[in-house]
């Protein structure tokens, strides 16, 4: 049996972390995006809830439940705008949203 | 030999691999001697119940399903605070039921909301 | 842990009463409001509207300002109490140009979104640990995406909003990823308890990570260069009026609550930025987007030519001043950064307010289409005359006071030979590139004659002519005696 420690949670948070920045940063498509996105959040989550398990208090853990709720009510909104965008523009690539210019 | 108390799950895990591994080559196998590639139109048409399919395989959905998943998505979080509210009843003041009412007053505000905005009438 | 409830309410019954006054505003829509026309639903919800964020005020000022709330949870200091007042102020005065210029559909939504953003800033301004913050911050930005995008007309509308969603959600997870490394690092959620733990544990590279994301998020809620990238493509295609709440009150809200943050909680890495005695903290990172804010915004806009692009570099170069109003907050406490967070709201309302009521009657964004606007319309000419003077600084307008309060506590935070001394130099010399600027925006509306075939006259709403005035008003009287303003910090 493995005793992972608490090294091994942060660096896999903050290995999820890098991935979903860099599927923000990199990837074309909005919904793509917006997974990276979550994925930041619940990379968040995961450094929350072992920091809790090894802090011994309990604050991690609600702030954890908090957060899940957070990122449903992001999906709500992000994906209303998506589908808005995708009525008018017929397109959901960033590289092809550039009406706004001055 | 003293046997390991969990020995059973790697037999277990190895039966699970092979299953799968050898009907796959046996599928294969058949598929090579004999039922080679004949491809036609009817052939490579998209499978729909066994009817003749029409259009294209790749539609859009209505965004009335993703209303109905937002609005799903609301009670499903719902009881994630309820939950813990409910564990923790007994020990708890008046004053967090009243918290916990109002909170639940509001998710149903936004139900409500959408209910006689006619969000929920399938069109 | 036992939470007192009869506390909690009376601290809060202005957030209960602006929730309360959403939910009345969409039920009032679902039941008498349906039958009406666009132009009375409108005008009931924001009147409804209006009369929640009222009380919201009366309430929150009757409390007044009683120190920290539930063993330190929230904080009612004189920064809190005033921010919270100063964002409903300008919550009411967006309501009440939306009353005249909207042309969306779904009013109440519209109303019951704002007063939800009103709540997030009022609890942003007070939150002093890190979930309330947190959850206070999300409600403000999650309400804003939506405003962003409520247009459903204009393809613009929808891909601001879209770009607002992406870089305000990333800010959000580097935010929490640097509150989660906080709480891992002090073992505490509560800024006090954090700040106590970094005292006695010392500086450590995790620390500076979770400095470095906590700074990423406050750049992109400022407006900050390098951050700044949304800010052009939101203020343009946003509505008017959300784009007017996205630039005044959310930045006043997201100032409180960083310099809350990084001054009580952060304060052990503050660092140095004194040239005998340098040391890195996060003081050097906030003067770096400071510096970066000032050139971006000032010679950014120097080449726009469209009115609302303008206004989102101006203010960017805002942001690179208030941002040394933060750092000075160390020694000169949160007034003069609070003055000119504040004053710039209403300047800014009201510079978006003018842009709504012309948008309304089809004159076009261009600055060019300001042309005769001193015939056309004298009341909107006047007003984008004294909004303009006060984001320039030109004395006697508040904006004057605002600017010198902020470079006056910069200049004394570390003296003139500092970071901090010679920023608050620069900062000075660019409100000269500014004025040019700000002054050609003024020659197309004051003294080039109007264009053929297009001298008609404006008319202006009577709400939004009323809440223009007030801004105005409000501007001359706070410039002339900053006092009234400021006594709360007193």
């Amino acid at each position: 049996m493995i005793h992972a420690g608490l090294n091994t949670y942060v660096t896999l948070s903050a290995l999820l972390f890098v991935i979903g920045f860099f599927g923000v940063l990199l990837r074309k498509n909005t919904l793509v995006i917006f997974m990276s996105l979550e994925l930041m959040l619940v990379a968040s989550t995961l450094a929350l809830v072992a920091f809790s398990r090894f802090n011994g208090t309990l604050d991690g853990n609600v702030f954890v439940f908090f957060i899940l709720t957070i990122a449903a009510a992001e999906v709500a909104v992000g994906l209303a705008i998506i589908v808005a965008l995708f009525r008018m523009r017929r397109t959901v690539q960033v590289d092809e949203l550039n009406a706004l210019k001055h | 030999m003293s046997e390991h108390p969990y020995a059973f799950l790697a037999l277990f895990l190895a039966v699970a691999l092979a299953f799968p591994l050898v009907l796959l080559a046996v599928s294969q196998l058949w598929f090579r001697f004999f039922q080679p590639p004949k491809p036609s139109a009817s052939k490579n048409d998209v499978y729909e119940c066994g009817v003749a399919s029409t259009g294209d395989s790749w539609i859009q959905f209505k965004p009335h399903y993703y209303l109905y998943a937002i609005l799903f998505l609301i009670f499903d979080v719902e009881i994630l605070f309820l939950l813990p509210f409910a564990v923790a009843f007994t020990g708890l003041p008046t004053g967090a039921l009243v918290t916990m009412l109002v909170f639940v007053l509001l998710l149903a505000e936004g139900l409500v909301w959408a209910w006689r905005r006619g969000h929920l009438e399938w069109r | 842990m036992t939470t007192n409830y009869p506390e909690l309410f009376c601290a809060f019954a202005g957030e209960a009463s602006l929730v309360l006054g959403m939910l009345v505003v969409l039920g009032y829509d679902l039941t008498v409001g349906r039958k009406r026309s666009p132009t009375e639903r409108w005008q009931a919800s924001c009147i409804l509207g209006g009369a929640a964020l009222f009380s919201a005020l009366v309430v929150g000022l009757r409390v007044g300002v009683v120190g920290p709330v539930l063993g330190g949870e929230f904080m009612l200091d004189a920064l809190g109490v005033g921010t919270r007042a100063a964002v409903l102020v300008l919550a009411g005065l967006t309501l009440m140009l939306t009353a005249g210029t909207a042309r969306l559909r779904n009013p109440a939504e519209f109303v019951a979104i704002v007063l939800l953003a009103a709540t997030g800033f009022s609890l942003m301004a007070v939150a002093q640990q890190l979930l309330v913050a947190f959850l206070a911050l999300e409600l403000a930005s999650l309400s804003l995406y939506v405003l962003a995008g409520f247009d459903k007309t204009r393809p613009e509308s929808a891909e601001a909003a879209l770009k607002y969603f992406l870089f305000g959600g990333m800010s959000a997870a580097f935010l929490l990823f640097g509150f989660s490394l906080l709480y891992g690092l002090t073992g505490s959620i509560d800024t006090s308890a954090i700040a106590a733990a970094l005292a006695a544990q010392g500086s450590s590279p995790l620390l500076s990570v979770a400095l470095v994301m906590v700074l990423v998020a406050f750049g992109f809620k400022a407006a900050a260069a390098p951050f700044h990238l949304w800010a052009p493509d939101v203020y343009q295609g946003a509505p008017a009026t959300s784009a007017a709440l996205i630039a005044s009150a959310s930045k006043l809200a997201g100032l409180t609550f960083f310099v809350r943050l990084l001054w009580p909680g952060l304060g052990y890495a503050t660092g140095d930025v004194a040239l005998r005695h340098f040391s890195p903290g996060w003081l050097a990172v906030v003067a770096l987007l400071s510096a970066a804010s000032l050139l971006v915004g000032n010679f950014g806009a120097l080449a726009q030519s469209n009115l609302r692009r303008l206004l989102a570099y101006s203010a960017i170069a805002h942001a690179g001043a208030l941002l040394l109003g933060v750092m000075a907050a160390g020694t000169a406490g949160p007034a003069p950064l609070y003055f000119y967070a504040a004053t710039y709201g209403l300047a800014t309302v009201g510079a978006f307010g003018v842009v709504a009521v012309l948008e309304a009657a089809g004159v076009g964004p261009q600055i060019a289409d300001l042309a005769g606007l001193y015939r056309r319309s004298p009341l909107l000419a006047g007003c984008l005359f004294i909004f303009i003077l006060s984001l320039a600084g030109i004395p006697p307008l508040a904006g004057f006071f605002g600017k010198f309060a902020v470079f006056a506590a910069a200049l004394n935070f570390g003296g003139l030979a500092s970071v901090t001394g010679w920023l608050a130099f620069a900062a000075i010399f660019l409100s000269a590139v500014a004025l040019y600027y700000y002054l050609r925006v003024l020659k197309q509306a004051l003294v080039a004659p109007p264009a053929p075939g297009a001298d008609g006259r404006i008319a202006v709403p009577g709400a939004a002519a009323l809440a223009l005035l007030l801004a105005a008003l409000l501007l001359v009287v706070l410039g002339v005696f900053p006092s009234l303003l400021l006594q709360i910090f007193s």
